[in-house]
């Protein structure tokens, strides 16, 4: 770039030292420290620590328990993504028609933007609550009976995706719609001179020209399914039945914070944060854009 | 033309129902939360306006500390949308506007934040935030839990985007003015930057507004904790919930972030999602 | 002309949101008589009590200056809370110079891990309740100082009722103050039993009467379900002791630490299988999560199912449903096999821990407030507002002199089944350092029975494996 520069030695550091003073303590440290804990046995509500080398990744590997946890979350994660990304796609393209009030139809569907985690949790928990909660009235009317949608391990997963895909709708629609509005609309009215239609039109054109902002939205949505999902299994399902939702977030809490076994956490965190940088290195060779996780 | 119309209203028909169908789990939460008690464990359940009126809000924002959860998360909110911002913005400075060894190793070091989300390193932040907070007297505080997040990437390079695609003219004027980075940032560089600013901004409100699991592990009283967690806390106590009132909360909890966003969303498009896109 | 664009779908969607929303309340005006008669109930009876207990909070206290701060957790949300509340209120009120704190920290899991995150931290409260099987990893945890060490001399231990002061010595010594204590009691709803031609009068008593009278609530079309429990171990634990079968080995822990638990015995097998053919014959409803209270008192207070297997601290809440869902309640016994004697239940819920390394006057502040809190008015008061055992004879003896049991035999049913209790290892309670983890594992295993993913043998094998690991990890950090 060839902006126009001051001059000083001193002062751009000065500029930026509260950001890397930050990231260096609150970020780098406690990542490095994470990986030095998960050497470490640490015993009894982390009263006692004791090297351990690998032990703590070797439990890991040997745990069919956690290869179920990464399995669901992988589960999780690839549903979500196709799913939400598939159905936000197809209200942002019905939505973007240029029809009377479409103004008004964009709000009212990407308020969901504001939704929390925890309040996609209590509200679906309620609805999909045995005894009281109105969808299983509705099913028991049109199926004939009641789905145990929090005891049965498939269909607890299926509500936390449903979940999942709801919250997310408001801040995929956002993205897609932007992008929608930006789309060079010559390149479509010549594609349906050509002869193509509509499905080829999306296909090839709408859609590939769509493609790095589904990307965008790929890797946020990965992000969701990794971390911000937290507080979504906390309230609806607390991980269960067996495990079915325990995603590798939630073992990681609930082993760091309710059983205090710090040096296994650890190691998940580290596995976890692999796993990021993997996401992250494909992201960077697909599209050499920066993606934010989170904050 | 016949075609066209018919068209349009198939798509107004498709679009309320989806509209509805999105709305759906609010308007049940609303209706739920003028609910007694008596009528929601109602069987079958009652999908209407009951006749609590808006007791359960009352009952949830006083009794529940609804009120207070959500002044602490707003305070919160607050200082992080604040100094991230300031301090983005500065670092964006630092960034786009001089010229210093080392540079290129400042960019990575704040590039590989991307990839260190608080979750990851829960437990070792726990441990660091707590002794320095013991030794700092800051346990419970609104310190403990802003400080780790004033900083950030997304906020860096943002700003370092939009500072980018700014000409050059106009830095050059300035310094032709005489004026200092500071002046130049407050008076030039501000005033254009709206957009980005309120993108950031309003990222950061939902952000912090949405803190769940580091104000849980943090946070050891009640009068310090944050929404989302009083939230969790009305389902989770070793009593009967009562759900109506757990519905106003979801409701209430829900209000300030719609707010910010109706306030800030077409900035926001503009500011973030477009320059997402180039 | 640009306002209409705008006004079209916004009213439309709005008007229909409202249509809906008054379409459904209409149609909940009409009772579904259709619908294979699940609609039973008759709403006839409603009492207007629901504001009873959420009154207005009384306006925020500020902490007097200089006064000695003592805090205080404990787990209860609701109606308990606020007592919880006013009852510290009045401490504080009539001991100028202390300030009892007092916060509610979530589940008795929470609260738990609340309590041992903040003693990381440096900085634990003062007062803790900790539920009965946390009692050895707090006795373990060294956050804790023994309550009798400290206690007062008018603390009068030997005051404390036999199931309660039998749970809560550990080696002859009170190492915490107890509390809330209650155990699982039948509520029935006389109201179903009737439609379904049963005495309401005579609830079932044991597992075979259970299935004999949950084929005739089901078939006749009374209930859609016959009974519900949260899937929590503690019910498990509690027909173990009734079968009067030990839990854990070496004395269910009391003699020595505990090894392994006794998860594949006999006693154990016909609890779980007898728990699945209720399941598999639609006679027991649950919510689907794991312990969770709700949702087993959503389905018993919406007419759901006819009986419901709770603790007895829920009499008050239960009353309450009932007026307020127009049924009448009846309470009996917790059903048990009816080839084994019945033993008797173990006392649960919770006590109050101390922790140490406080200045003495916040120490000898917070003893007292704990004496004071568990005094034999204060039991009297906990037992009548919650269903809380009163945990002191003293107060057993005020409450007779009241006639308060013969005034309310919901509350003497619970009482009744305490006191009928046979004092033995089995209904003292295991007490088990892993206990939380194994509590999970017993219920996994239940679940994955119920779920048919595994048979009863099956199932209990691998939870033995599960939670003996546990015990014994447990066992080799803390030694």
């Amino acid at each position: 770039m060839s902006t126009a520069k001051f001059k000083g030695k001193w002062v751009p550091w000065l500029f930026m030292l509260p950001t890397l003073i930050i990231l260096a303590v609150f970020l780098y440290y406690p990542v490095i420290q994470t990986f030095k804990l998960s050497f470490y046995r640490v015993a009894f509500l982390g009263l006692k620590t004791k090297f351990a080398g690998l032990d703590n990744y070797i439990d890991l590997l040997h745990d069919s328990a956690y290869h179920h946890t990464v399995w669901v979350t992988l589960v999780i994660t690839t549903a979500v993504v196709i799913i939400g990304l598939g159905i936000s796609l197809a209200i942002s393209m019905l939505a973007n028609q240029k029809i009377h009030g479409a103004q008004v139809y964009r709000f009212l569907l990407i308020w969901p933007f504001a939704l929390s985690p925890a309040v996609a949790g209590v509200v679906f928990l309620f609805m999909f609550s045995p005894g009281f909660g109105v969808v299983n009235y509705l099913t028991s009317l049109v199926v004939g009976h009641e789905l145990n949608w929090l005891g049965d391990p498939t269909l607890a997963v299926i509500l936390v995706i449903m979940a999942s895909v709801w919250k997310n709708l408001g801040y995929n629609i956002v993205f897609y719609l932007a992008a929608l509005q930006n789309l060079n609309t010559e390149v479509l009215e010549a594609a349906s001179i050509d002869g193509a239609n509509a499905w080829q039109r999306f296909w090839h054109v709408t859609f590939a020209l769509l493609s790095p902002m589904t990307f965008f939205l790929l890797i946020t949505n990965i992000t969701y399914s990794f971390f911000d999902i937290f507080g979504m299994i906390d309230i609806l399902t607390k991980g269960g039945p067996q495990d079915a939702t325990n995603v590798m977030i939630y073992n990681l809490y609930r082993d760091a914070f309710e059983y205090y076994k710090t040096g296994l956490a650890s190691a998940q965190s580290v596995i976890l944060f692999l796993l990021v940088v993997f996401v992250t290195i494909i992201q960077f060779r697909t599209s050499g854009r920066q993606v934010h996780y989170g904050g | 033309m016949r075609r066209k119309t018919r068209d349009e209203i198939l798509t107004h028909i498709a679009l309320i129902i989806i509209v509805l169908a999105v709305m759906a789990p609010v308007l049940f939460a609303l209706a739920k939360s003028t609910q007694t008690r008596a009528e929601v464990y109602h069987f079958p359940p009652k999908l209407g306006f009951g006749s609590a009126g808006l007791f359960n809000y009352k009952v949830a924002w006083t009794q529940y500390d609804l009120g207070l959860y959500m002044k602490n998360t707003l305070i919160v909110a607050g200082i992080v949308m604040f100094f991230k911002t300031l301090f983005s913005m500065l670092a964006g400075l630092g960034l786009v506007y001089y010229d210093f060894p080392l540079k290129e190793w400042v960019f990575y070091f704040i590039l590989f934040t991307l990839m260190m989300p608080t979750e990851i390193m829960i437990v070792a932040l726990f441990n660091e935030v707590s002794n320095m907070a013991k030794a700092l007297g800051l346990e419970n505080s609104y310190a403990v839990l802003t400080v780790p997040f004033l900083a950030s990437a997304t906020g860096v390079f943002l700003f370092r985007q939009h500072f980018s695609s700014i000409p050059s003219e106009l830095a050059d004027a300035a310094r032709v003015d005489g004026a200092g980075p500071v002046r130049f940032l407050w008076s030039i560089l501000v005033p254009i930057s709206w957009n980005a600013i309120a993108a950031l901004a309003l990222i950061q409100f939902i952000y912090m507004w949405n803190q769940y699991i580091w104000p849980l592990v943090i946070i050891r009283e009640n009068e310090m904790q944050l929404i989302q967690v009083g939230l969790r806390s009305l389902t989770n106590q070793q009593d009967t919930t009562n759900w109506g009132l757990v519905m106003a909360a979801a409701i209430l909890a829900m209000v300030p972030p719609m707010l910010i966003f109706l306030l800030l969303q077409e900035q926001f498009t503009k500011g973030f999602a477009l320059g997402q896109e180039k | 002309m640009r306002r209409r664009r705008f006004l079209f779908p916004l009213i439309t969607v709005l008007v229909l949101a409202l249509v809906i929303m008054t379409v459904a309340a209409c149609a909940q005006q009409q009772p579904a008589t259709e619908g294979g008669g699940e609609k039973v109930v008759e709403v006839t009876k409603v009492v207007e009590v629901t504001k009873v207990v959420e009154a207005e909070k009384p306006a925020e206290e500020t902490i007097p200056e200089g006064a000695t701060v003592i805090n205080f957790w404990h787990a209860f949300g609701g109606g308990r809370k606020l007592l919880i509340e006013r009852m510290v209120a009045d401490y504080n009120y009539t001991h100028p110079g202390v300030y009892v704190k007092v916060e509610n920290k979530g589940s008795y899991r929470d609260t738990l891990n609340a309590a041992i995150l903040a003693a990381q931290q440096g900085n634990p409260p003062h007062i803790v309740q900790i539920f009965e099987v946390g009692s050895q990893l707090a006795l373990d945890s060294g956050i804790f100082v023994p309550f009798e060490d400290n206690a007062p001399s008018w603390v009068h231990m030997e005051d404390l009722i036999g199931g309660v002061a039998n749970y809560y010595n550990f080696n002859g010594k009170f190492y915490s103050m107890p509390w809330n204590s209650s155990n699982p009691i039948l509520y029935y709803n006389k109201d179903i039993f009737r439609a379904a031609g049963l005495d309401p009068e005579k609830p079932p008593e044991t597992f075979e009467d259970m299935l004999q009278v949950c084929d005739k609530i089901v078939s006749s079309g009374a209930a859609k379900n016959c009974v519900s429990w949260p899937l929590h171990s503690w019910f498990f634990e509690q027909w173990m002791a009734n079968m009067g079968a030990e839990l854990a080995n070496n004395g269910n822990g009391r003699d020595a630490r505990a090894t392994e638990v006794y998860l594949t015995s006999d006693a154990a097998k016909e609890i779980v299988n007898w728990w699945k053919t209720m399941y598999d014959k639609g006679y027991y409803a649950y919510s689907g999560k794991l312990e969770d209270w709700d949702g087993a008192d959503a389905i018993f207070v919406s007419g759901q199912a006819a009986m419901e297997i709770t603790s007895t601290s829920d009499v008050v809440n239960r009353q309450r449903d009932a007026a307020e869902n127009g049924f009448e309640l009846g309470t009996g016994y917790l059903p048990y096999p009816a080839n084994s004697e019945r033993q008797g239940v173990i006392v649960g819920g919770a006590s109050l821990w101390m922790s140490g390394g406080h200045p003495d006057n916040e120490m000898k502040a917070a003893t007292d407030f704990v004496t004071w809190f568990t005094n034999t008015e204060n039991a009297v008061r906990w037992h009548k507002a919650t269903g809380y055992f009163p945990i002191r004879k003293s107060s057993v003896t005020v409450l007779e002199g009241q006639d308060w049991f013969q005034r309310n035999p919901a509350y003497r049913a619970a009482f009744d089944q305490l006191l009928n209790t046979k004092d033995t290892p089995a209904t003292r309670g295991a007490v088990i350092g892993a206990f939380p983890e194994v509590r999970t594992i017993i219920e996994q295993a239940i679940e994955k029975v119920l779920a048919g993913q595994a048979t009863v043998d099956e199932a209990l094998q691998e939870a033995k494996e599960k939670a003996d690991k546990a015990i014994q990890d447990y066992n080799k950090s803390v030694e």
